[in-house]
């Protein structure tokens, strides 16, 4: 018995110690864990939660920064604002306009891109992929500039070839027609990181399951169609979200090409463009704040409509 | 129990982290981008009051205007042992931004400028009354012509003493005069040209004769085709789209502000201007369009050598040289401006200026700074200004004369437009000033790149949405 009891005390205090040796130890790996994240904790605190309530405290305001002493409560003045704002209007056309070229197009250029790299007649893959990648290395403004040069009506390469084709260049830069399309050309230009998920996506496609369509007798088409496009559908999904949400934060390029004006005609008044100049330009901080919350409101929204859709084009672990 | 070997590392990890928020705190911390040396002098004793100069929102802030204006800053504090005047240069592009945060965050600097009339309207509400401060300290502007001082006068208060004026006129190419066996148009005011009196009509005559294809027809031929155009008869360059800016140039002065001060317009003369540009753009074809002062020296047209008059600046100067590039004007002069649909000659007047913060603490120390600032022709010599100062004048244009030597250009031309500034300013005060300055600017851009717009309907269509901007700051 007593061994027994010593036996069961020890044991418990075995366990009890043990216990508190895991609790201590729980205690230090949370520590730690604290320690490490702390930083990125106070990151997110300070440079995006709190500046995302002050901007929903500043929507409700006329807070202009050069008088800040007349700062005064609007209630929603700068919401119903927008519903009578006809550049606001034009901005958001801008935007779908360019979102409707340039999403299925760079979302196609990259695809077929990945599929070309990844067939294994192509000689020096490794080679290819890393060129299509650099762009991605060439900061925004820097390309936006060559780009420029590029584009330019009179003296760019891209004219100059469709003048030896024979082909009359249009204005790319300066006529509102042509500039959407002269800046999906510079978007298909950086393609460069969606072309490396797909690649993945591709490669993570199981071999057997070609062989299998090949035996059924598919074509590459059908092999396509029915294999590939499928299994890659949750990059595809992915790709797509983030081409969404990258369209609708386009800014830089199109602040290059117009001086942060949207010229010519506001055909590059693109929705954060506006943003920026209400902010930035007529020091309307209050509607800007607005501004920022209908686009967060709108990217929410597009992206809620696309995960409702993915049930019935997204393949899960071969569930649709 | 903490084990030996974890503790180490749990104590570089909590250096490092600290280490980390030191520098993220570090780095965070603005700094102007051209804190001058002249700032970092003596530390001031306790009577001494700081006055800050901000500079960037105009010219000023390049790398080698800043030694200049760090002398003309460290000659202030030397004459003036209780003042302790700063220089803080910021990069042009942000520098609006920055002074609006600051302003905002309560830190207002005392003294800003150079800034043009249009940069000051923006923050034309911060400035200081300084009209007083003038009449109380007996500053000397007899030199200066009363209506260069009005036009820093806004709503009645007195924002700024004209420091540079850049009054505008027409820069002609005599070599493509030479070439058509066209006479140069005239260097005096109420000269006639060719017997015709010299009017935006007879420019018009001149500007289509000096308009020429790629097969050689000017544009009053029948054969002429505006598709392949190689030499144009007129521009305005450098006028960033601005309707307003256009509407001057070939009207005559103006206000798209009716004298209630609330309701938008486009008078009559504006109108008659603007479609005079516009029908030259797309039905007389003399005047480049967007897509055309591309190829033209990348929007410097003049110095391409392919237009021959064009509508600038004294300031101008800064970038034209004769001879460089291919093609290139080699051989230029200046003309005056002819007589607009208003009757009067209009020369759209830039001028650049000092204004103090109305947040100063020390109105009378900053006014003492900015007199000094403002006598200091070191200051508008490296702006490369003209100045609004009579007397420092003749030095100016003898270093302009020794610079494009051995052309001999009639800068006379250049004094007696100064006579004619465009009055209002074509960027005089508007409600809601940044985005209807924007708006009239659009006007511009639509104008220069669209054919075949239906133009009244356009200028009726823009005054009414200038109306709504105006509106919006009610």
């Amino acid at each position: 018995m007593r061994l027994t009891g010593g036996s069961t005390d020890k044991g418990a205090a075995a366990s009890s110690q043990r216990s508190r040796h895991a609790s201590n130890a729980s205690r230090r790996e949370w520590r730690t864990g604290l320690l490490f994240i702390g930083p990125w904790i106070i990151g997110f605190v300070v440079f995006s939660a709190l500046p995302m309530i002050a901007s929903l405290v500043l929507s409700l305001t006329n807070f202009d920064p050069r008088e800040p002493d007349e700062i005064k409560f609007i209630c929603l003045a700068n919401y119903a604002r927008m519903l009578d704002d006809p550049i606001l209007r034009e901005s958001i056309w801008v935007t779908l306009r360019f979102a409707l070229m340039v999403v299925p197009l760079t979302l196609a250029a990259a695809l077929g891109v990945a599929l070309l790299i990844n067939s294994t007649l192509l000689a020096g893959r490794n080679l290819f992929r890393t060129l299509f990648y650099v762009p991605m290395q060439i900061p925004i403004v820097a390309s936006t500039v060559v780009w420029i040069g590029v584009l330019h009506a009179d003296n760019g390469w891209l004219n100059k070839a469709l003048e030896a084709a024979g082909i009359p260049g249009p204005n790319w830069l300066q006529s509102p027609t042509w500039v959407g399309p002269a800046l999906v050309i510079m978007g298909l230009w950086g393609i460069g990181n969606m072309m490396l998920i797909f690649l993945a996506g591709l490669q993570g496609v199981p071999t057997e399951l070609y062989d299998a369509a090949k035996v059924d007798g598919a074509g590459r088409w059908a092999s396509f169609r029915h294999v590939t496009l499928p299994m890659i559908s949750p990059v595809l999904f992915y790709n797509l979200i983030i081409a969404l949400i990258a369209t609708f934060q386009y800014f830089t390029q199109a602040y290059v090409i117009s001086n942060g004006r949207g010229d010519p005609d506001r055909a590059t008044l693109f929705f954060n463009l506006q943003l920026y100049r209400e902010a930035f330009g007529f020091f309307h901080m209050g509607y800007a704040s607005a501004l920022a919350w209908l686009l967060f409101v709108i990217v929410l929204g597009l992206t809620i409509v696309l995960f409702k859709t993915a049930g019935s084009w997204v393949y899960e672990g071969g569930d649709r | 129990m903490t084990s030996p070997s974890t503790a180490p590392w749990r104590l570089v990890a909590l250096a490092s982290t600290i280490a980390l928020a030191l520098a993220a705190c570090a780095s965070s911390s603005p700094s102007p981008s051209g804190s001058s040396a002249a700032s970092e002098s003596a530390a001031p004793s306790a009577e001494v009051v700081e006055i800050e100069w901000y500079v960037g929102l105009g010219t000023g802030e390049n790398e080698e205007q800043i030694p200049a204006e760090e002398a003309v800053v460290a000659a202030f504090n030397a004459a003036n042992p209780n003042i302790h005047l700063t220089l803080t240069v910021v990069d042009n592009t942000e520098a609006a931004d920055t002074l609006a945060t600051r302003i905002a965050a309560g830190d207002s600097p005392d003294i800003i400028g150079p800034i043009g009339i249009r940069g000051l309207q923006s923050f034309g509400d911060q400035l200081l009354d300084i009209g007083p401060l003038i009449a109380s300290s007996g500053v000397d502007l007899s030199e200066i012509d009363q209506s260069l001082i009005d036009v820093y006068n806004v709503n009645g208060k007195q924002i700024g003493i004209p420091m540079a004026v850049y009054s505008s006129f027409i820069y002609y190419n005599k070599s493509l005069f030479d070439e058509a066996d066209l006479a140069y148009p005239p260097h005096e005011v109420g000269e006639q040209y060719e017997g015709q009196d010299w009017t935006w009509e007879t420019v018009r005559e001149v500007a289509m004769q000096l308009t020429v294809d790629a097969s050689g027809n000017d544009a009053t031929d029948a054969a002429f085709d505006p598709e392949n155009i190689v030499q144009f008869g007129l521009d305005a360059q450098w006028t960033e789209n601005d309707g307003r800016a256009w509407s001057t140039i070939f009207g005559g002065s103006g206000s798209v502000l009716a004298a209630d001060g609330t309701t938008a317009q486009w008078p009559d003369n504006w109108r008659t201007g603007l479609k005079f540009m516009y029908d030259g753009i797309w039905v007389d074809h003399f005047i480049p369009n967007a897509t055309a002062v591309q190829g033209l020296a990348d929007g410097n047209t003049f110095q391409s050598g392919r237009v021959a008059m064009d509508v600038v600046h004294q300031w101008y100067t800064c970038c034209v040289y004769p001879g460089e590039g291919d093609p290139a004007v080699s051989d230029w002069d200046i003309a005056v401006l002819p007589v607009g649909p208003d009757g009067n000659i209009t020369s759209k007047l830039h001028a650049d200026t000092i204004g103090i913060m109305d947040s100063t603490e020390h109105p009378e120390a900053a006014f003492e700074a900015l007199t000094f600032l403002a006598q200091s022709p070191e200051l508008i010599q490296t702006w490369g200004a003209m100045p609004a100062t009579e007397s420092q004048r003749a030095d100016f244009f003898a270093g302009l004369a020794e610079r494009f030597a051995p052309l001999e250009i009639d800068w006379n031309v250049s004094t007696l437009m100064l006579g004619y500034p465009d009055n209002p300013s074509h960027e005089a005060f508007m409600p809601n000033f940044a985005e209807a300055d924007s708006a009239n600017k659009d006007l511009g851009s639509r104008l220069w790149n669209t054919p075949g717009l239906d133009f009244d309907a356009e200028l009726d269509a823009h005054v009414e949405l200038l109306q709504g901007i105006f509106d919006e700051a009610t």
